[in-house]
């Protein structure tokens, strides 16, 4: 009678087996997979490089500023990068879907650049970089915020050390 | 005499699949291993089917960044297996080495020794990216034939 019962189970709840190349795949929301990268919001301290177990992170200097590349094929998905991310320019998406053929596989990287500007009070050419204002009192207005991007790293402390203040 | 040829095209169709390990820190290979044998991530659906012998397979799976200890073994055995077959790398290490780049005890990447045609990244890749891959390889497999 052990048979029937589960025979009549399992014609309810039909195969447990897992539909995924004839059908989707179930992907827990919080799983570990391919990186994505955010110019805008980096701050360019390059830690991510850093604590990258697989050196899977590069940052380059070129001309026209400083180029990121992840290269998913290096990749080992260990998570210190959007850990370890000050401004969280760098996330794990849930995407494990990254099967290819020999010759994509030198496609397989995220690649980002954080451009170069002119700096609006000295003129000196700098990267464009998100500044680092998390920790200032009273947080910055939006058009502060774009104030301070717009300028090269030493016009930005002196604008953030000239900032009134309100006691 | 036309019915043969069609019936062979249509008995030319279950892969066999082979796993070698060369080097791994066998996570790859438990996932390899989760991918065909347990009934949640079917590989048979496929038509494939892990065979013991080298002499039988048609796609070759291969895991870990190529030790140096291990390179004469898996070369021997990657010449056994007959033509046409279809190499699937498993693993960020065959692929580039990933954490253990540039060591001196690995040969990663594994494409300087062996013509792979499928990639597979992830440490290690989740069993249904293995059955993509293995999909992939199928579709290669059945060009060549």
């Amino acid at each position: 009678m052990n048979f029937l019962s589960l025979f009549a189970r399992n014609l309810k709840s039909g195969p447990q087996v897992e539909a995924f190349p004839f059908g989707p795949a179930f992907t827990p929301d919080r799983l570990r997979g391919r990186i994505v990268f955010n110019a805008d919001h980096c701050e360019g301290c390059r830690i991510c490089e850093r604590v990258c177990p697989a050196n899977a992170i590069r940052f380059a200097k070129t001309p026209d500023g400083m180029t990121f590349d992840c290269w998913h094929n290096t990749c080992v998905f260990c998570g210190n990068c959007e850990f370890y991310c000050p401004t969280d320019a760098i996330h794990q998406t849930n995407d494990w879907n990254l099967a290819h053929t020999q010759a994509e596989k030198f496609d397989m990287v995220e690649h980002g650049l954080i451009p170069n500007q002119k700096c609006v009070e000295c003129g000196a050419t700098a990267l464009n970089t998100a500044p680092m204002v998390k920790n200032a009192k009273p947080p910055l207005s939006e058009t502060e915020y774009a104030e301070v991007r717009a300028r090269c790293p030493k016009c930005r402390a002196k604008y953030l050390k000239n900032r009134k203040v309100p006691s | 005499m036309g019915l043969i040829p069609d019936f062979k095209k249509i008995a030319t169709r279950s892969p066999w699949l082979y796993r070698i390990n060369a080097g791994s820190c066998n996570g790859c290979d438990v996932e390899m291993a989760v991918t065909a044998l347990i009934p949640r991530y079917d590989v048979e659906r496929l038509g494939c089917q892990y065979c013991g012998s080298p002499k039988h397979a048609d796609i070759v799976l291969i895991s870990g960044p190529l030790t140096v200890r291990v390179k004469d073994a898996v070369l021997r055995l990657y010449d056994e297996i007959p033509d046409p077959k279809v190499t699937v790398a498993v693993g960020v290490c065959p692929i580039s080495g990933g954490i253990f780049r540039e060591s001196y005890a690995v040969l990663a990447p594994i494409d300087q020794y062996i013509p792979v045609d499928v990639n597979v990244p992830g440490c290690p890749p989740r069993p249904q990216a293995i059955i993509a891959g293995v999909a992939k390889a199928i579709d290669i497999w059945r060009e060549r034939l």
